[in-house]
């Protein structure tokens, strides 16, 4: 019996990393285990996907996982992006966790319909206990709960190792376990009706990773924009016109070009393409700007 | 006399983006922002030689958000991919091919990787024979685009992915930077300048004053990097801005080798304020605070400043060691 994990982050959220602690888990408990990530070209924002294969046999199997039993879904409005395809390959009864305050969202997803769905507020924990939006030992730590195998000491002491290894310092990796903590005991189990691979092999159509707008001329300047990198995004700067002053110190500072200035003076927010670096917000003199979390996917 | 520039203040920055959002680099990135506001003085008619960096992922193919024109070349041969492109515009322009109206500004564009390292042959190279080009290096202090590794513009006491601090060398990379301005300055050129984006009038004033002359215009410029670096992206420049505050980025101009900085904090701030605030500095601080590496790095930097005081005659208070 081979449990299948999928991951689904953004670069910077640690994807990576809980696919790992997942991993050492099961390896604590002892069960075979294989993780590993894929990137793209993409940077700090970007999709960014990780496997782990848990089994109680030796595991044969390499590479992508197609067909998750469980999908972890760091970011809610990857659901959206075509690029990241989310929820490719859930199996029949497969789970999908979700890393938001809710599920109402998803429901427009058109997805095939007996996936299970689960849902926790990873990033409201994570800031109340980190103060940063990094939820690797979150995501880790409601992975391994959901699978059902795994006992809180060894996910503890998973979360340790690994978050040593990246050289974290102590206090991080103590609030980091006190997370794993809290996300593990507020998850219950959930039967994984795990059945082996029926994978069947399909090259998706260029049209349909695009969302069937088809490419843009290549030889258009600055065609970039149709990328919609504002899914990348997980606080939204969102601008108050009456605080604004039309100081312009935004859109000096913006690196992407993702503020455009009315004939006012004051900015307009490109949201398809706005990163979230939140440089505007920070350097904004009169604090006009204000942050939303970013969880429904647009 | 000066001449009098066209930016004053913020408000000054120009309102036309050369550059489409979406592209593939990091949010928050510094290189990027150097980028775009080099762009913006320079206006539409450019071309970008780009050695291979992280500035190579602003396209993904066949997605780009430059609206002006990018040759992508290896890691060693931007400023030769340069030369081949001044020297083509030069020839179509004299044999009446092309109006002269469209002509191109040739731009180098690289990282301190290719800056410092793979391609300061090749750009001494272009120096020497004078080409007329701009050349960008957007400095993050490590070859940022496979993953942070050491380069010869990695400052003492940074970790990289090459240098960490381990016991053995506490203090992460040992050596200390290249001086690629100086390296720069003894070949000549008519100007070269330092810039970052925290400082962006400063930045725009360099850029448009480098434009009046012909021959090699060379800027290296600090790069924010928040992957690297280890900040939240949205601290981007409030570290650059802090980097220069502290005396460790020097903001300056060399005008046919003659140096002259263009923002003198009148009271340095200590670089600890600095270095505190990155991952890559974290070993300085904990476990145990490297008051010896911390020390060497504000001595360092006090002694440039003294010397920069003697020469271009101001007062400048240093920090207490
Ligand atoms: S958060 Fe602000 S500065 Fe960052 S990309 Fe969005 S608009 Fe630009
Ligand atoms: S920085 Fe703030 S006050 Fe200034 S233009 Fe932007 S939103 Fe308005
Ligand atoms: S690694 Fe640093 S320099 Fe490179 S794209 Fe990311 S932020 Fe920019």
């Amino acid at each position: 019996m081979i449990i299948r994990v999928r991951f689904h982050g953004r670069g910077g959220q640690g994807a990576k990393t809980a696919s790992r602690i997942l991993g050492t888990s099961c390896f604590i408990e002892g069960l075979n285990v294989q993780d590993s990530p894929v990137y793209g070209a993409e940077r700090r924002g970007a999709p960014v996907t990780a496997f782990t294969r848990i089994s109680d046999e030796q595991i044969l199997e390499r590479g992508y996982v197609f067909d998750p039993d469980l999908i972890v879904v760091m970011d809610p409005t990857l659901l959206d992006s075509p690029a990241a395809r989310v929820t490719d390959g859930i199996r029949k009864k497969g789970v999908i966790f979700l890393n938001s305050p809710s599920v109402t969202h998803i429901t427009k997803q058109n997805i095939a319909s007996d996936f299970r769905l689960v849902n926790f507020d990873l990033t409201n924990a994570a800031m109340e206990m980190l103060g940063k939006p990094i939820i690797s030992s979150a995501s880790a730590a409601a992975a391994a709960r959901l699978i059902g195998m795994v006992k809180e000491s060894s996910l503890e002491q998973a979360i340790e190792t690994e978050l040593e290894e990246i050289g974290l310092s102590e206090e991080t990796i103590e609030k980091n376990v006190l997370l794993g903590r809290k996300v593990f005991s507020s998850l219950e189990p959930v039967e994984l009706m795990t059945e082996e691979s029926s994978r069947e092999l399909k090259i998706a159509p260029l049209e349909l990773i695009l969302e069937g707008n088809g490419l843009e001329d290549i030889t258009a300047a600055g065609n970039s924009s149709v990328s919609r990198t504002g899914s990348w995004r997980i606080f939204k700067p969102v601008v108050d016109y009456e605080k604004c002053t039309a100081c312009t110190v935004c859109y000096a500072y913006c690196p992407e070009s993702a503020l455009t200035l009315r004939q006012d003076g004051k900015p307009v927010i490109d949201y398809d393409n706005c990163k979230g670096c939140l440089i505007c917000y920070r350097e904004c003199p009169p604090k006009a700007i204000t942050l939303e979390r970013e969880v429904v996917a647009f | 006399m000066e001449l009098q520039s066209k930016y004053r203040t913020l408000r000054d920055v120009p309102q036309l983006d050369y550059l489409s959002p979406g592209g593939s680099l990091c949010a928050g990135c510094g290189g990027l922002l150097a980028v775009r506001l080099f762009h913006k003085v320079l206006g539409k008619n450019v071309v970008w030689v780009n050695a291979a960096g992280c500035m190579t992922i602003m396209v993904n193919y066949p997605l780009v958000p430059l609206k002006s024109n990018w040759l992508y070349t290896a890691f060693a041969s931007a400023p030769a991919g340069a030369q081949g492109i001044r020297d083509a515009l030069d020839i179509l322009i004299k044999k009446g091919k092309i109006p002269e109206s469209e002509d191109l500004k040739v731009v180098v564009v690289t990282g301190d990787g290719a800056a410092y390292d793979i391609g300061l042959q090749s750009t001494s190279g272009a120096i020497y024979r004078n080409l007329d080009f701009y050349y960008l290096c957007y400095d993050n202090q490590a070859y940022g685009n496979t993953g942070f590794q050491v380069s010869s513009a990695t400052p003492v006491g940074s970790s990289t992915a090459t240098t960490p601090a381990t016991p053995s060398q506490p203090a992460g990379n040992i050596q200390k930077r290249k001086d690629l301005f100086e390296i720069w300055r003894a070949h000549n050129p008519p100007y070269i300048a330092t810039l970052s984006s925290s400082y962006a009038v400063d930045f725009l004033k360099k850029v448009e004053k480098g434009s009046g002359f012909r021959g090699p215009k060379l800027y290296i410029s600090l790069a924010g990097c928040p992957t690297g670096w280890g900040y939240d992206p949205r601290e981007t420049i409030r570290e650059e801005k802090l980097a220069v505050d502290t005396g460790i980025w020097p903001l300056k101009e060399a005008v046919e080798g003659k140096v002259r900085h263009t923002v003198v904090p009148r009271a340095l701030r200590p670089v600890e304020e600095y270095l505190a605030t990155q991952a890559r500095y974290q070993h300085l601080f904990t476990p145990t605070k490297r008051i010896d590496v911390i020390r060497q790095i504000q001595n360092d930097v006090n002694s440039y400043w003294e010397g920069v005081a003697d020469r271009e005659g101001f007062d400048i208070k240093l920090v207490e060691t």
